[in-house]
């Protein structure tokens, strides 16, 4: 927590894209005055900010609530979307506090799976751990599910690919990233919680450093009617964009079905993506991919021991020094790094076509590749994500209106 | 989980020593021992899940499981666990709800014995609803109170005790998780066991419509859509005929259902549809009915015609939507006599 107040006393660049405009536009001026009265009588429901979870984390501890009025909130740029872009992603400010949060804002109109979005709900508010996001508060506001969060400064591990590090991270950053992401895999594996959504859109930094696992929309539990089942064979909905990273068991979709070690996997893909800057297979269709799965072919990591029919480019600098990469040089950074031996064993142990032979997260996290690593990840990733540095301070960006007026008209229309 | 067999405690000692940790907590007022008493109590309770769910390598021991099960019913420990549930731990509070979901699926030949357990002590049961006025265990509680929807005996309990009602609240805290969750258990009662609830909603017909009307009108947006489908379901179901029956007899239902055809959310309009044409389908409407029908005739047709049309791949639908057009095109007063 103090890192990231000092922290943000360092002036700094945004990497994230700021500039995309809202999708969705404010109400007109002719519309009523924001209702609020409507909005403070039921203040006295709000939920508190739990003492527990932010003694343990580098989050702001404030004691004070998170309510469940926008009002409550200042919005700012939109960072992202999510949940099948019928969800968006903005930077706010709690204007009680002054704290930076991320507010995310599912329109229930668009074509989603309202249930789904409950349960994942629900589902975080049940889960605590340091390594996973956590979700502050939930309300309704006219037709939308405002989710308050932590602003994870740095944004997702594929908006640092995206920003800087087309070629892949250094390998000390991910091994920093995936031993916390086992952490938090730990932690749900060992409570019958399969993710089933791990991959670097899902792995957030904030700007002290903290990682943390979203994403967990996807999840499924073991534990259903007070019984552990062993595996289970429900094949998620609304999937496509993950089928790059799924386990070839889960994908398989036969009678073993699939349980925990299908995150293991997961990891494994994850892996490759940190370090190549693109997920395998992403460039091959579906169907193939599927292929190669099942019949054991194993993503590597890219590097000339594992590409050794490129011939090297003496002219291009290597890609430690030089941040203005161009597309085209992406094989020659590929071919003049290399990964440690460790790296490579542990990507291959997470890959096994056999889950049986995957190690379970908690077995990884002594794997060699994690040796040596600070205790915890705040202290060194920073130093190790620069020149990328997070965006820190919200009232910078661009402010966007509230738009209160969106169900007005049609609300009293229908009142009775 | 003890390395070593021999370490591990007994199903006797496991909840004895939680029962000490539980009056410690609820007694205790000095920090650090609060702190300890909370630590033990959460150890106890994986310990005891440990003992039910059995663990990777080792399946659960009947015979452990059935002296656990035992004890905690001679100590009155489910009780004393949602009494206290508030004063548990996050983690411990988890598994609270996990024990008594593994032992309320306990059964010796036909019998539930925790079934008939908590049927003998229903203030469980019900401490369990009020669960939901606590924001830190409603979801806690709402996972126990699910599980027990499941089984007749206890979802009859729950449909018919005082406190029922309050559900209409609960659905509409301003904390959507909770809000979620009281709705998925409140629609687990009106849905799960058909033969109980068709007759609890018959007997209670205005003590749960009345409410409902409201949640239909909920300034709450997903209150309002959620309420809308279970209302659709729940006279879509052929158990719960005399409830439709009465339903759709009564003309400001149908003034409802129209407004609500015309909300703004394509959502709300398309499950308005599902109550709307019931009301049409009705081979003997009441004359308030027929009335606003025929007073609104050529609107209906034409709004219709136009409703919903880029759903062509929905063949149900528009098949549906085709057929209310003809019924209504062909409506006529019925003679005055």
């Amino acid at each position: 927590m103090i890192a990231e107040e000092n922290t943000s006393k360092v002036k700094s660049m945004s990497f994230l894209n700021c500039s995309r405009s809202r999708e969705k536009v404010s109400s007109p001026t002719d519309s009523p005055p924001y209702d609020k009265e409507q909005y403070f009588k039921k203040q006295n429901v709000s939920s508190p900010v739990d003492s527990e979870h932010s003694s343990r984390g580098d989050f702001p501890n404030i004691m004070l609530e998170y309510g469940n009025e926008p009002l409550q909130y200042d919005l700012y740029a939109t960072i992202g979307k999510g949940c099948n872009d019928a969800g968006t992603i903005s930077v706010a400010k709690h204007i009680a506090s002054g704290h930076n949060v991320a507010i995310r804002q599912v329109d229930l109109d668009k074509d989603l799976d309202v249930i789904a979005l409950q349960r994942e709900i629900v589902l975080c508010r049940q889960i605590h751990h340091e390594s996973i996001l956590p979700y502050y508060t939930s309300f309704v506001h006219n037709n939308e599910v405002w989710t308050v969060m932590p602003l994870m400064a740095y944004g997702s591990c594929r908006d640092l690919l995206h920003a800087y590090f087309a070629n892949g991270l250094p390998e000390q950053a991910i091994a920093y990233i995936l031993r916390d992401i086992l952490c938090a895999l730990d932690y749900l594996h060992g409570r019958g919680i399969i993710h089933r959504g791990v991959k670097a859109s899902h792995i957030l930094i904030s700007a002290a450093g903290r990682v943390c696992l979203s994403g967990m929309r996807m999840a499924c539990p073991l534990i259903k009617h007070g019984e552990w089942k062993k595996c289970v064979y429900r094949y998620p909905e609304n999937a496509q964009k993950l089928l790059c990273w799924f386990s070839p068991e889960m994908l398989e979709q036969n009678l073993r079905g699939y349980d925990t070690k299908s995150d293991i996997y997961s990891v494994g893909i994850t892996a490759c993506e940190l370090a190549n800057g693109y997920p395998p297979f992403s460039d091959i269709p579906a169907t193939e991919m599927l292929l190669e799965k099942l019949s054991g072919i194993m993503p590597s990591l890219n590097e000339y021991t594992t590409q050794p029919d490129l011939i090297p480019d003496e002219n291009v600098a290597n890609s430690e020094d030089s941040g203005k990469e161009t597309s085209n040089t992406t094989q020659t950074v590929t071919i003049k790094r290399s990964f440690s031996a460790n790296f490579h064993h542990f990507v291959k142990l997470c890959l096994e076509r056999d889950p049986y032979k995957r190690p379970s997260a908690q077995s990884l996290l002594s794997h060699p590749f994690l040796k040596n690593l600070r205790k915890k990840s705040t202290s060194v990733l920073p130093s190790l994500l620069l020149p990328v540095t997070p965006l820190l301070d919200a009232s910078k960006l661009p402010k966007e209106p509230v738009d209160n007026g969106v169900d007005k008209a049609h609300h009293v229309y229908f009142k009775r | 989980m003890p390395l070593f067999g021999k370490s591990q405690k007994s199903p006797q000692e496991l909840v004895k020593s939680l029962r000490e940790g539980l009056t410690a907590l609820t007694r205790e007022t000095g920090e650090k021992k609060l702190d300890k008493a909370s630590d033990d109590v959460s150890k106890n309770l994986a310990a005891i899940k440990t003992v039910l769910y059995g663990t990777e390598s080792q399946e659960p021991q009947t015979d452990q499981v059935a002296q656990l099960a035992h004890e905690m019913y001679d100590h009155n420990m489910l009780q004393l666990l949602v009494t206290h549930l508030g004063k548990i731990d996050f983690e411990g509070r988890k598994d609270v709800a996990q024990i008594f979901n593994n032992l309320l699926r306990r059964q010796i030949g036909t019998r539930a014995p925790t079934v008939e357990y908590l049927c003998s002590r229903q203030e469980i049961v019900l401490d369990l609803m009020k669960g939901y006025e606590t924001q830190d265990i409603a979801l806690n509680c709402g996972m126990m109170l699910r599980e027990c929807c499941r089984y007749e005996q206890l979802a009859k309990i729950i449909l018919y005790s005082e406190d029922f009602h309050k559900f209409f609240d609960y659905v509409e805290v301003s904390t959507f998780d909770v809000a979620s969750d009281a709705f998925s258990t409140f629609k687990e009662l009106l849905t799960k066991h058909k033969m109980l609830a068709a007759v609890f909603l018959d007997q209670n017909y205005d003590k749960v419509f009345d409410p409902y009307q409201h949640l239909l009108n909920s300034e709450n947006y997903v209150t309002r859509r959620q309420a809308l489908k279970l209302l659709g379901e729940l006279l879509l179901d052929r158990h719960n005929f005399s409830i439709m029956t009465k339903y759709i007899s009564n003309p400001d239902n149908l003034k409802m259902m129209m407004n609500m055809l015309r909300e703004k959310s394509r959502n709300i309009q398309f499950e308005a549809f599902h109550v709307f044409k019931v009301f049409v389908a009705n081979p003997n409407k009441p004359k308030p009915i027929l009335d606003i029908l025929l007073r609104n005739k050529d609107k209906l047709v034409d709004f219709l015609t136009k409703f919903h049309t880029d759903r062509s791949d929905d063949e149900q639908f528009n098949d549906e939507k085709a057929y209310l057009i003809k019924q209504i095109k062909e409506l006529k007063p019925v003679e005055e006599t």
